[in-house]
């Protein structure tokens, strides 16, 4: 028998009033992009760590470095965020309790996602960040040395600005991932897009149309997002000296070097 | 600031660079051989030799660039890099070699102006950051130092906007603002081309006369015309160590000859 797609729940549940304004969409589609910016955000600063542990002299810090980009990206991120909020909990290593301010409640599975998705990311921006301050000539390293700059000054004011350009357009494409890689935290049971619809279709049974819809969603915050990384590039292009960053059509269709699709790669 | 001041003998405060039997590999090359030399203030010295002789990389071991293998070197009567540790070299911390190179300025090949930067701004970036200046202060000692080189009007273009030669010159400006007692130039003007090279040598010589300078350079014009001693160095070693005027006339060494058959023209 024919199967019939029902529209009026995908219409009910793609645009308001009865969906978007339901409490729990509307709830988890914020969480989905809070979690992303908060995520991709920790993710540059662990990436940042590590890479400057990689390339330290010191050997402890390329060794922790090292074994901590191994392993996560060796291991999926599904089975680390699974670990991290069921395994700790368990061993009472942290249970990740709920942290209130005053009406806003995060919960301990959202907390342990987006540190999930923080340190794994964080593995995957120390190639980045890495590449970004290799790219930069070691003279400049040199000349802010001679001037009596340390190591740690002459990063930040002199081999960091410079390699924030190189790392700005990957980086993108990392947010990108990023915003589709939070519906892993389903299977913690985080409040997330793909949650909410999960939720909705446990109770109406109507995958075809449920899907569709969310799918939607994850569409609409990348292409949104692809505008604005194509306006970051251009402005640091334009100021830098950078190559012309792909254009619209290229950045949404593809054509350039494929980004990683979520479940594989991360 | 406690810096371990090991001055060597018959310092009367007139010697700037003190260099004691420096070795140096990398790996198994012996790039520095037993390399003593004695810089006094005000004085230019122009150091010469073949590609691969060490002479840049002596220059390098001057402001602990690079690490040496054994010996001394002292400026202004302060060990540089190291503590002595009775008689054993330990290497500095990095707060008190970032300190000991701030006194000293260096000129690079490739210049090395920080892309990101204004001309001013490049010049600023030290004094603000390392040596505390207010931003005012530096900025009017800033653009003093860009008029001095002749390029006032570039205070605001970022180095890809100037030419070989103007880049050159604000990055000689930016060591010089933080007031080193020495300056290094390692081979400043062999990545110019040849119409750039002059106004490069200009600020130099002016400079000769004020600050004491250690110049690794083939530029014999400015030789004659800037420096106290020449030293020609080949295959690690000092081979002669005396005045232009005198090195020209009568080299004494055959491989000092041949060098100097094939830059002089």
């Amino acid at each position: 028998m024919m199967y019939h797609f029902d529209w009026g729940v995908f219409w009910n549940y793609l645009w308001p009033p009865s969906a978007l304004q339901g409490p729990l969409i509307r709830t988890c589609l914020v969480v989905t992009i809070a979690v992303s910016i908060v995520a991709q955000a920790l993710g540059v600063v662990f990436g940042l760590f590590a890479a400057l542990g990689k390339t330290s002299k010191f050997a402890p810090f390329r060794i922790i470095a090292d074994a901590y980009i191994w392993y996560f990206r060796g291991t999926p991120l599904l089975v680390q965020m699974a670990l991290l909020f069921f395994g700790f909990g368990v061993m009472h290593i942290y249970d990740f309790p709920d942290i209130i301010f005053g009406d806003l409640k995060i919960s301990g599975a959202i907390q342990a996602g987006a540190l999930a998705l923080a340190i794994n990311e964080g593995a995957y921006m120390a190639e980045i960040v890495r590449a970004g301050i290799e790219a930069i000539e070691p003279g400049q390293m040199e000349a802010a040395k001679s001037l009596g700059m340390t190591y740690g000054l002459a990063m930040r004011r002199i081999v960091l600005p410079q390699a924030a350009k190189v790392i700005v357009p990957p980086l993108g494409n990392e947010f990108n991932n990023m915003m589709k890689t939070t519906s892993l935290m389903e299977i913690i049971s985080a409040n997330e897009l793909f949650y909410a619809y999960n939720q909705v279709n446990a109770r109406i049974f109507k995958p075809f149309e449920l899907f569709i819809a969310v799918s939607i969603y994850y569409l609409a915050m990348t292409t949104v997002w692809s505008f604005i990384q194509a306006r970051i590039e251009a402005s640091l292009g334009e100021r830098k000296g950078i190559e012309k960053a792909p254009g619209m059509l290229e950045r949404i269709f593809g054509g350039g070097p494929r980004t990683s699709p979520t479940m594989g790669a991360h | 600031m406690s810096q371990p001041s090991f001055a060597p003998n018959g310092n009367d405060g007139s010697i700037v660079v003190k260099a004691e039997k420096v070795n140096k590999y990398f790996g198994s090359l012996h790039v520095l051989k037993d390399v003593s030399l004695t810089v006094r203030k005000n004085e230019t010295v122009i150091v010469i030799g073949p590609s691969g002789s060490g002479k840049s990389t002596f220059l390098r071991c001057i402001n602990h660039l690079e690490k040496i293998n054994s010996g001394h070197i002292y400026v202004n009567g302060h060990l540089i890099g190291y503590l002595d540790r009775n008689g054993k070299l330990v290497e500095d911390s990095e707060k008190n070699i970032a300190r000991q190179r701030a006194e000293i300025g260096m000129v690079f090949q490739r210049f090395n102006l920080f892309p990101h930067l204004t001309a001013l701004e490049n010049i600023i970036e030290a004094p603000m950051r390392v040596r505390k200046t207010p931003q005012d202060a530096a900025t009017a000692d800033g653009e003093r130092l860009l008029a001095r080189v002749g390029l006032a009007d570039k205070r605001d273009k970022y180095p890809s906007q100037l030419s070989g030669g103007q880049q050159q010159r604000v990055a000689i400006a930016r060591a010089l603002a933080m007031k080193p007692s020495l300056m290094l130039f390692d081979e400043p003007t062999s990545a110019l081309d040849p119409e750039m090279i002059g106004e490069v040598l200009d600020v130099m010589k002016e400079l000769a006369h004020e600050v004491t300078m250690v110049v690794v350079s083939h530029e014999m014009g400015f030789a004659r015309a800037a420096a106290n001693r020449i030293v020609f160095m080949d295959s690690g070693t000092i081979i002669e160590d005396t005045t232009p005027d005198d090195l020209f006339a009568n080299p004494r060494e055959e491989r000092t000859k041949q060098f100097l058959s094939k830059i002089l023209h």
